[in-house]
């Protein structure tokens, strides 16, 4: 069993605005990053969940998945917001799966791997994420056909595994959180 | 019966870096012997470039520029951290990676510059976060808290060719229906027809 990182409290968590459409379709796809290099990646996040504490505010899966289907590029989205604990606690969550993947994420991003080693391992990681987006997004939203578009969506699906890699792990929390707080403009 | 301070090596690897922190526990304050409040030397090691050493100051200073920049990178903003006056710097680099410069206090000693790629960088910062969260170091860094980016700063993520697209294309059709209508001819005013007259006379 991997070492799962221990939440340290966040004393501006409970005073922080709550997080704004873009910055839950942003979180979404992070956790959706996650999933797509791990195959167990759903599983995961449900036991990292539990490990960390945070039954209390996802008491199952299916309370994980509700939460994460705030995001409006969701086919089946809800409206409302999340309350400052719950995104807190799902940017936690990111950041331990994102620590776990590391390896991953560092020879995604490593210039010293051979070429078409690192090809492949994005052709792996694009497939696997068009599939899931595929499967949970609406495909008439123009964010999901972005995404979803080798070329113009290329940049986009490099933007996620970097913000994983700068985001991953307890250090990484802070950054990740005021980064998915961003302004709306 | 020797009650000198142990001294204490901080040690965090990962795959392209080494960073050791050298310190000793500051007795002034009661920190025990596990502790590192005083720091007294440190340097980073990477597989195959020159290893870097400074004092407190310089490893303060090296990440008072990595950990914001990697936070405005998080964002998808690349900009350069560090001035000409700091002895750190970090810039985003156009053909791709990231420049890290170092300069020394020493006189006539040329700066160093490191070529970063995504993965070294994400590696560096992984050394400096494990060196800040370490309990064992109870010296307060006074890094200032990830804050969330100003409107200005997420307007200029954008391109400004591409940010001036929308507002130039809408002039431009404004423009165009606008000469489109001075090509239009006037409508001629309308000639009453003679029996209208003739009808306009009778009582």
């Amino acid at each position: 069993m991997p070492e799962v990182p221990a939440a340290p409290e966040a004393p501006a968590a409970s005073h922080a605005p709550p997080l704004s459409r873009r910055g839950l379709e942003r979180l979404d796809l992070l956790l959706l990053s996650a999933e797509a290099l791990d195959l167990n990646g759903g599983e995961a996040m449900v036991w990292m969940s539990e490990e960390m504490g945070f039954t209390g505010l996802f008491a199952n899966r299916v309370e994980l998945w509700k939460r994460r289907c705030h995001n409006p590029l969701r086919r089946a989205t809800r409206r409302g917001d999340l309350s400052p604990a719950e995104t807190d606690a799902l940017i936690r969550i990111l950041c331990a799966l994102a620590d776990r993947l590391y390896p991953l994420l560092r020879a995604l991003l490593s210039n010293a791997e051979p070429e078409p080693v690192r090809r492949q391992r994005w052709q792996l990681f694009e497939g696997r994420l068009a599939e899931l987006v595929r499967e949970r997004m609406n495909p008439r939203r123009v964010g999901v056909q972005t995404l979803l578009d080798p070329q113009r969506g290329e940049r986009q699906r490099h933007q996620l595994i970097r913000a994983l890699a700068y985001g991953a792990g307890n250090g990484g929390y802070g950054r990740l959180r005021a980064s998915l707080h961003d302004p709306v403009v | 019966m020797n009650l000198s301070p142990v001294k204490q090596t901080l040690r965090y690897d990962q795959v392209s870096c080494r960073l050791q922190v050298e310190g000793l526990p500051d007795v002034s304050v009661g920190q025990g012997n596990e502790a590192v409040g005083i720091i007294t030397g440190w340097n980073l090691r990477w597989s195959g470039r020159p290893e870097l050493e400074g004092r407190k100051d310089h490893l303060l200073a090296l990440m008072a520029v990595v950990l914001p920049y990697a936070r405005h990178l998080i964002s998808g903003v690349a900009r350069p951290f560090g001035g000409g006056d700091s002895p750190v710097s970090i810039a985003p680099r156009e053909q791709g990676g990231h420049s890290l410069e170092l300069r020394s206090s020493q006189p006539d000693t040329a700066p160093l510059t490191l070529e970063l790629d995504d993965a070294e960088l994400a590696d560096l910062v992984r050394v400096l976060d494990q060196l800040r969260l370490d309990p064992r170091l109870q010296l307060k860094l006074e890094l200032p808290e990830p804050q969330p980016l100003h409107p200005r700063e997420v307007l200029e993520r954008v391109p400004l060719r591409r940010r001036l697209v929308a507002p130039l294309g809408g002039a431009l059709a404004v423009a165009a229906a606008a000469a489109f209508g001075l090509l239009l001819p006037e409508p001629r005013p309308q000639q009453p027809p003679p029996g209208a007259v003739e009808l306009r006379g009778e009582p």
